[in-house]
């Protein structure tokens, strides 16, 4: 119950927050993308999973682009 | 007949033309991954090359498909014991190479800021067979500020094994000596289903125009056969063996928190990452990561990253199940022989680089594409096994190098 708050509490937190699609320059380039190079990524965990006992929460795509 | 053929041809052909005709963009990514690590008795070397088509039909409709194959040679020790094993455990290194073959395809939804996609992939190779099915889904709201993932994954995979009762005791079951006879009607073999189930859900958020951050969810429930068919363990003082013998269900769950923040002064975006991973078969991991990358010149981009790992072992795990004292004897009813169910850590130092050329219709890349992509990356990795040993002797095979090369082109 206690970590349902929290995340409801950040997400109304998040609603606080607003970057103008005229700032998102930065954010929008690869560089500042969580999954940049998936092919590379899932060559990478694929890997790790075969060589060590955990797995999972790998990156997910996203990151604000706002690339319209 | 003939005429249904030929009809059946006219539609295809239709479709494919219609689909071509409105087509926006058709996008290949070919990938060659290479993992070697080297050894004296039990070296690996897998070649993984894939490739990825897809094509944006219209502007809500896009179809995807690939084929990726792990093409698997070295040695491997079939038997597993520790320090107190009266058996000659490296002697064991049996040479081997498989191949596994994997196609898949799908297609995704997109309206306005939400997405849904869902993909099929089909697996194969001598002693395994995969069938799994996966959707996803992501919506961005509050200005494209935040966006939501939600996956979800099915497993319906068969392995092969020895023909043992499941009723039989697990100390009397043998472990495979070859795939030959796997997925016949041969009576030595018999083939077990594994039942794979996964979620995971995502929350990206920026924060300024710099920082953003990411949090992942992730569990996963395993149920069937979870051994490896081919590896025996010593069991007994007097060098009995039997086949590994792992509980049949594992749930597993993982969260893991990212930030990317852009230094301004230095022209670098700053990656620091790290993960929890709990399982019930007792494994608690960690991973801290940390990634620089920026541009070197205004098409090339390098980023630097290393990776910090480390677990504690399985709840019965046991470099020797020989003995009659916990660090060397039994824990439980179970016994394993997989190093990566033991208690370790690892290092990985990397570099990528990438090249991207963006074009547009009217100045296409050659001629030909409206973008063009390649990467390449390499990664050290140095695993420290702290208790596992071969019969009492430490692994050689510790350092291994993944080379991954990659191309992607938008037409």
């Amino acid at each position: 119950m206690l970590k349902l708050a929290l995340l409801v509490f950040l997400l109304g937190l998040a609603g606080c927050v607003t970057v103008r699609p005229e700032q998102r320059a930065v954010l929008a380039d690869p560089t500042m993308q969580f999954d940049s190079d998936p092919g590379d990524g899932a060559a990478r965990d694929h890997v790790l999973e075969n060589r060590e006992g955990s797995s999972g929460g790998t990156s997910v795509k996203g990151g604000g682009c706002g690339c319209n | 007949m003939q005429l249904r053929l030929l009809r059946a041809r006219v539609g295809l052909a239709a479709l494919l033309g219609s689909v071509a005709a409105s087509a926006q963009v058709a996008e290949f990514a070919p990938r060659a991954t290479v993992f070697i690590e080297p050894s004296k008795t039990s070296k690996l070397l897998v070649i993984n090359p894939s490739a990825e088509l897809s094509v944006t039909a219209t502007d809500w409709l896009e179809l995807h498909g690939g084929y990726e194959a792990d093409i698997v040679s070295g040695a491997t020790e079939s038997l597993k014991g520790g320090r107190l094993s009266p058996v000659d455990i490296v002697s064991s290194a049996t040479h081997f190479k498989d191949t596994r073959h994997q196609v898949t395809g799908g297609f995704g939804l997109t309206r306005d800021n939400t997405k849904l996609s869902a993909t099929y992939s089909y697996g194969t190779e001598n002693d395994y067979r995969s069938n799994a099915f996966s959707v996803q889904s992501g919506t961005s709201f509050l200005q494209k500020d935040t966006e939501l993932t939600l996956a979800y994954g099915r497993g319906f995979d068969r392995v092969c094994t020895t023909n043992f009762a499941d009723s039989d005791s697990p100390s009397v079951k043998s472990p495979l000596d070859s795939s030959k006879g796997c997925f016949t009607k041969a009576p030595d073999r018999a083939s077990r289903k594994v039942d794979l189930d996964n979620f995971q859900t995502g929350w990206t958020q920026t924060w300024t125009p710099v920082f953003a951050t990411q949090l992942v969810l992730y569990g996963a429930s395993q149920h069937g056969f979870l051994e490896n068919p081919y590896r025996g363990v010593v069991i007994a003082p007097a060098g009995d063996q039997a086949l590994e013998n792992h509980p049949d269900n594992r749930l597993r769950l993982a969260v893991a928190l990212r930030g990317k923040y852009y230094l301004r002064p230095l022209k670098v975006a700053l990656s620091l990452g790290t993960r929890l991973y709990r399982d019930t078969w007792d494994i608690l991991g960690q991973t801290y990561e940390l990634e620089l990358e920026r541009y070197m010149l205004p098409d090339v981009r390098v980023m630097l990253h290393g990776r910090y790992y480390t677990q504690t072992g399985a709840l019965f795990w046991s470099d020797d199940y020989t003995g009659g004292e916990p660090h060397d004897g039994p824990r439980g009813q179970y016994w394993t022989g997989d190093r990566e169910l033991s208690p370790l850590s690892s290092y990985m130092l990397g570099a990528r680089m990438v090249f991207k050329k963006n074009g547009d219709p009217a100045r296409r890349i050659a001629h030909v594409m409206l973008g063009f992509e390649t990467s390449f990356s390499f990664d050290l990795m140095k695993t420290n096994l702290k208790d596992f040993t071969w019969g009492g002797s430490k692994p050689d095979d510790t350092l291994a190098a993944i080379i991954s090369l990659g191309i992607r082109g938008q037409f």
